[in-house]
């Protein structure tokens, strides 16, 4: 499924958040959103997801989801969402329940995610048992188990340390070279987007307006870890930006 | 002083206390040691036999009020009032919570009104619910009702208000029908405000038959303790008390052992 953000704006209360957003996401391309804390990317996602309403503009996907696609464009959040009253594989069940499925059919997607992130031996955990990484885990497990046409990551990684985060990004690289999704990713480390990014897109303080779209065209699989070159010429395109933002949000 | 510069010392530890330690032999130890001083302080004659009788002579009339069945008719009396009032207060007070935490309209109709009649000391309503629902067993019911139905909607819509609003975005996010939210997610996630809200509504509860029984009835718990009173039956006002004091902890073990049981994710 492809997507086309078209002339985006929304504002909150008098706060005009996204400026005349026109952005495309193809098929099997992962795009990264960047840019200054208050930016609005994470406001973009969810606009993308349907979560919010755009005031303006318009959000439009083409192509049509696979018939076991259950949830079309599904999230994976910073902050992992899991229901604390829930094992692992119950939350998992969680988003698996309303579409009619038979137990055993639920299983057998539920066994298969848990194997795709390693976390097998977890089922019958507790979330407040896991680690941070593990919760992401069952993050990614769940939002693997609607086979989504399209994932909506909101600083997937922002939560955990870098050691932590470093282990899954690599996971994630492996996963999208299994199954090639379509994904928005949002985050504000420049490396990360750089490993990961087919198109990295840079925002610019409120109101959020896109800056910069950078392609990257070699293949995720063969990046180096650092591209120091590449960092350099966002940060320098962040650095301004990312101070006046700093100020900001101390003034208001 | 060159002695401090050049050698290493020991630095002391500072960081004890202030936390708890469970002594479970300490609380058992105090209860037997005042029951001795009241015993003994009764046998001595420091303490009047008029004011504070012998404990074993409320040990005697709590015997008296289980050998004539009338512990089973009193307390049989108070406990029906109580549960059947308590269960239909937590019930409708929980569902009109519910409405008053989901629906926007609801609020703005019922919340003022709920904040409006909360506050009433409902003993005070006891007269007008005697002549409403007469001197039998369903004015008093009524008060029970009534007494833990606010207290149950203010603690349900509360718990609504702060459930995390990420995980009913999650829910939206994954397109969960507006039920499975509701039921899956805002009702478990409230359920521990719920829940320690029934220990204060069952508190409530008691504290009401009692005056309710004081002020007008035959049989139950408030009613042996007024006759008692009347009597200058010191004794059997006492096993009242006490009887009372068990009543309260038996419905905390009880609402406890639920919560145990319903909220084990927590691991308390």
């Amino acid at each position: 499924m492809e997507l086309a953000v078209k002339n985006v704006s929304k504002t909150y209360g008098n706060l005009l958040v996204l400026n005349k957003i026109n952005l495309k996401i193809d098929e099997g391309q992962i795009v990264c959103v960047i840019g200054p804390s208050g930016c609005g990317k994470s406001t973009l996602l969810r606009l993308i997801g349907g979560l919010e309403n755009p005031d303006t503009g318009s959000i439009e996907a083409r192509g049509i989801p696979p018939s076991d696609c259950l949830n079309p464009l599904t999230f994976i959040f910073q902050d992992f969402s899991l229901l604390p009253w829930r094992t692992v594989e119950k939350n998992i069940s969680l988003v698996l329940e309303d579409h009619g499925l038979s137990t055993s059919n639920r299983n057998e997607i539920i066994r298969s995610v848990l194997r795709r992130t390693k976390l097998t031996e977890f089922s019958d955990r507790w979330p407040r048992e896991l680690s941070g990484g593990m919760k992401q885990r069952v993050g990614i497990a769940r939002a693997l188990a609607v086979n989504p046409s399209v994932l909506l990551m909101d600083e997937p990684l922002s939560a955990l340390d870098s050691q932590t985060s470093e282990i899954l990004l690599v996971d994630l690289i492996e996963l999208w070279e299994k199954q090639r999704f379509t994904s928005v990713y949002i985050t504000h480390n420049l490396s990360e987007a750089i490993r990961i990014g087919h198109k990295i897109v840079v925002m610019s303080r409120r109101p959020g307006e896109i800056r910069e779209t950078v392609n990257i065209d070699s293949e995720i699989m063969d990046r180096e870890i650092r591209n120091i070159e590449l960092e350099e010429h966002l940060w320098n395109l962040l650095r301004d930006e990312a101070m006046a933002a700093e100020w900001e949000l101390k003034n208001e | 002083m060159s002695d401090k510069k050049n050698n290493f010392t020991t630095i002391s530890f500072r960081g004890g206390g202030f936390q708890f330690k469970n002594n479970y032999w300490i609380s058992p130890t105090v209860f037997i040691v005042l029951l001795l001083l009241w015993h003994f302080g009764s046998t001595l004659g420091f303490i009047s036999n008029l004011v504070l009788p012998k404990p074993t002579e409320v040990l005697i009339a709590f015997h008296d009020l289980y050998v004539t069945g009338d512990l089973y008719l009193h307390v049989g009396a108070s406990l029906k009032r109580l549960i059947l009032g308590w269960t239909l207060g937590t019930i409708i007070g929980i569902i009109i919570g519910f409405a008053i935490g989901l629906f926007a309209l609801v609020r703005a109709g019922l919340a003022p009104i709920v904040a409006a009649i909360f506050p009433i000391p409902k003993i005070a309503l006891l007269p007008l619910f005697i002549i409403w629902f007469g001197i039998g067993e369903l004015s008093k019911i009524n008060l029970i009702l009534f007494g833990t139905l606010f207290p149950t909607i203010i603690a349900t819509y509360g718990a609504i208000d702060n459930v995390d609003r990420s995980l009913i975005r999650l829910g939206q996010s994954f397109n969960l029908s507006w039920f499975s939210i509701t039921r899956k997610i805002v009702f478990t996630a409230s359920l521990p405000a719920i829940l320690s809200n029934m220990r204060i509504t069952a508190a409530i509860a008691i504290i009401l038959i009692v005056a309710a029984e004081l002020i007008a009835a035959e049989k139950g718990i408030g009613a042996y303790i007024q006759m008692a009173g009347s009597l200058f039956a010191i004794d059997r006002l006492l096993a009242g008390i006490i009887i009372l004091s068990c009543l309260g902890l038996i419905a905390n073990w009880l609402i406890g052992l639920t919560e145990r049981k319903l909220l084990k994710w927590r691991n308390l």
